[in-house]
């Protein structure tokens, strides 16, 4: 008897274990987190089957937060982490290891009605700023601009600010949404709306995607690096990753996992020049 | 790989010798030039920049942490020596000074600090928090050896002068609430700039751009031709001449005289419920840039009190103190603001010449409830005391290493026209029913330090009223005043 359940709590205690170390909990960035990680992650179950995975894409912050906090295997982040953010880490003794897993382009989109078809860079800084708060100012048809921006712990929302606006701050008054399809979703029910989204979130109904001083985002304008608005996208890991979720960085840089980042609309990570 | 590692050595030299403000991510440039070169990978630069992170977040100014909801955070501040002559003559009504045509004259050497920390939080907030010498709410100056023992420090202490919270969130909007930075567009007439009032702000501003004309002209096609022989002629483009119009609108909810308590135990002293004392202001103006070294600002703008507090609700007089029967000295006030309903309109037109910025400035102010301030005052004659005004020319700028300033302005306000608890305490010493010439000029010793001179003279305006309000010069009227400030300052 006593050996039986010995043999059968080792046996619990065995699987349990398994299980543990095929759920793979993933944090962090929404423009990594709302399509192409999980599209990763199904293809991923198809050829590891037993595999769970656990993916919350609520912002670079919380992805970045997660890995020092030792509460997912994988942050998502759309961003570099912050001297701060390494230096919590450090001091908790984790190695905050970044690892490219593809390239992002973000375009500035309005409402389909609005005729402005082309902006400049600075024009885009001037209305993302509030410093022109009206379409007639950049060559539109007249009416209040409505600003729609990602929420404050997107890794999205501060590289705009580096990318787009000199690091300034945004215009008060702008409209932080959860997401970038959401941002899609307000332009497009807003005429005098512009907000930015990722390649991946351009074909939205609605909406069009303005040219930035005579060039349009594309995959291959991001795989030259001559769109201004591009950007890496990051899987951060505490140090060398181990066990699945090295499995799933691995897969993510394979060929197929790459075919799949081109397929979302993002750019893989060997194809940049 | 030993490329990576070289790279890597240089880059932390870079940052070890670039001083403590060269955060990791500033070899980006380098690191990015690398990478153009295809010298190093995207992913190992990377981790360059992460290891380069790490390094600066254990340094000293990667230790500094800032809590999460702060997004900017700025530490400023200036200070201030300065040596100071006030001289004031007495004069009639008064009827104490033994010596009516004596003069009380007052030099010191003074100090000041203000040290501020302001930033922006999460989600369109903002915030500001300032310390300053002195107690005065008019002054930040703290006088050299007035305080116990040789360099006592009994006048050294630091106070809180400004501790505000504000929102931008909705756009062109800014909502202030505590002890802020004074929210009117103003002058030295209306309001001494040290003055930081506490209570509510509502500002609004817009900037609405113009275009007007431009554009190309066929008209040029059909002009004369001097050889007749016309043909093609280039068309005329021109320019839209533009433009802007800065709107704005502030509001202000002022806790001017908080009363305690609201509810006494037993009958209240005076029989009427005690309330505390507001100060509001309502200003909607306007800037127009007509071009961009020359702009209009004017900001009509009206003053009201309201509620009773319970030092301030007294019936001003401004008068000379007395003498009653028995040869005591009563003393009338100088500080009640009864029957006080201003009109002000500071007004400012800028403008270059050459390279040097120029300004014409003016205020004016009128006190709708004058009568009835004359009248408690015991001076029903003199209900035409209300107007107040200031005009005065401006050149240069202080904002660089050499550059140089010069103003002068003439200014009269008369004994019921303003509120004398808020009138700059230097200029004509924290007094109305003076009228006079002020002329300032500074000079920028380096980009964070300046040298100031002042000066101003006035005189009473009217002989048979007292130069109400509480200055430094113990001599109420002051007949005859003289002030002269050397000041070196310094910001950082």
């Amino acid at each position: 008897m006593k050996i039986t359940s010995l043999a059968l709590i080792a046996g619990l205690a065995f699987a349990s274990t398994e299980a543990r170390a095929d759920r793979l909990v993933i944090k962090g960035s929404d423009t990594l987190g709302a399509k192409l990680v999980p599209q990763l992650a199904e293809q991923f179950k198809a050829q590891n089957p037993g595999t769970t995975f656990d993916i919350a894409a609520e912002g670079s912050t919380t992805g970045i937060a997660a890995i020092t906090d030792g509460t997912a295997q994988i942050g998502m982040s759309s961003r570099r982490a912050k001297p701060a953010e390494v230096g919590a880490a450090s001091s908790k003794g984790v190695n905050m290891k970044p690892t490219i897993v593809a390239y992002d382009g973000l375009g500035v989109i309005v409402n389909a009605k609005n005729p402005i078809t082309n902006l400049t860079k600075k024009q885009v800084e001037q209305i993302f700023t509030g410093d022109v708060t009206d379409w007639s100012a950049v060559g539109g048809s007249g009416g209040k601009i409505s600003i729609y921006t990602r929420n404050t712990s997107s890794g999205t929302y501060s590289d705009w600010k580096e990318l787009a606006m000199k690091k300034r701050d945004y215009a008060g008054g702008s409209q932080k949404m959860a997401g970038h399809e959401q941002i899609a979703a307000e332009v497009g029910k807003n005429a005098n709306g512009i907000g930015y989204v990722g390649l991946a979130y351009m074909n939205a109904p609605g909406i069009k995607v303005v040219a930035i001083e005579g060039a349009k985002p594309t995959q291959q304008a991001v795989r030259n690096k001559s769109w201004p608005y591009a950007r890496p996208t990051f899987y951060y890991t505490n140090g060398e990753p181990s066990g699945v979720a090295k499995q799933f960085l691995d897969f993510t840089l394979s060929s197929t996992g790459q075919k799949i980042v081109d397929r979302v609309g993002f750019v893989g990570v060997n194809e940049v020049k | 790989m030993f490329v990576k590692k070289l790279i890597f050595a240089v880059a932390a030299l870079t940052l070890a010798f670039g001083g403590i403000t060269a955060q990791a991510q500033d070899n980006g440039a380098l690191l990015d030039l690398l990478v153009r070169k295809k010298i190093i990978t995207d992913q190992e630069a990377e981790e360059i920049r992460g290891e380069l992170t790490k390094e600066f977040s254990g340094t000293p100014a990667g230790k500094l942490k800032l809590s999460t909801p702060v997004t900017e955070l700025e530490l400023y501040g200036d200070a201030r020596v300065r040596y100071e002559i006030r001289n004031g003559n007495s004069g009639p009504p008064s009827t104490l000074v033994t010596n009516p045509n004596d003069a009380q004259q007052r030099n010191r050497a003074r100090y000041r600090l203000r040290l501020g920390l302001r930033g922006t939080l999460l989600d369109d907030w903002f915030f500001g928090l300032r310390l300053e010498t002195s107690t005065s709410p008019r002054s930040t100056n703290v006088t050299f050896g007035d305080d116990s023992g040789p360099f006592g420090k009994t006048s050294d202490g630091a106070f809180v002068g400004q501790a505000y919270l504000g929102y931008k969130g909705i756009r062109d909007v800014t909502l202030t609430v505590g002890r802020m930075p004074n929210p009117f567009i103003t002058s030295s007439m209306v309001w001494d700039g040290d003055i930081n009032p506490e209570g509510l702000a509502e500002q609004y501003k817009h900037t609405f751009n113009l275009s007007y004309g431009g554009g190309t002209s066929a008209a040029s096609a059909e002009s004369y031709s001097k050889d007749a022989k016309g043909g093609a002629v280039a068309a005329v483009t021109s320019e839209p001449y533009k433009m802007s119009i800065d709107v704005f609108a502030n509001f202000g909810q002022f806790v001017y005289d908080d009363v305690n308590p609201e509810n006494p135990i037993g009958p209240r002293s005076n029989g009427v419920p005690n309330t505390d004392a507001y100060m509001l202001g309502w200003q909607v103006g306007a800037k127009f840039n007509f071009t961009k070294d020359m702009y209009l600002r004017i900001a009509p703008t009206l003053y009201n009190y309201t509620g009773n507090g319970d030092s301030f609700n007294k019936l001003y007089s401004g008068d000379p103190d007395v003498l009653d029967e028995e040869g005591d000295r009563i003393a009338l006030n100088q500080t009640g603001v009864d029957s006080l309903f201003v009109f002000n309109m500071p007004t400012e037109f800028g403008f270059k010449i050459g390279e040097l910025p120029a300004r014409v400035f003016g205020d004016f102010a009128v006190n709708l409830d004058a009568e009835d301030r004359a009248r408690a005052a015991g001076h029903p004659e003199s209900d035409d005391q209300r107007y107040a005004y200031q005009i005065g020319v401006g050149v240069g700028q202080l904002k660089a290493k050499h550059d140089w300033q010069i103003q002068a302005f003439w200014q009269h306000a008369e004994q019921y026209a303003l509120d004398p608890n808020l009138v700059d305490s230097d200029i004509f010493d924290s007094r109305v029913n003076m009228e006079g010439i002020a002329i300032q000029a500074g000079y920028a010793v380096s980009d964070a330090v300046t040298f100031n001179l002042t000066y101003a003279y006035g005189e009473q305006i009217d002989n048979g009223l007292g130069t109400g309000g509480v200055g430094d010069i113990g001599v109420n009227p002051l007949r005859e005043y003289q002030l002269f400030q050397a000041d070196l300052n310094w910001k950082f």
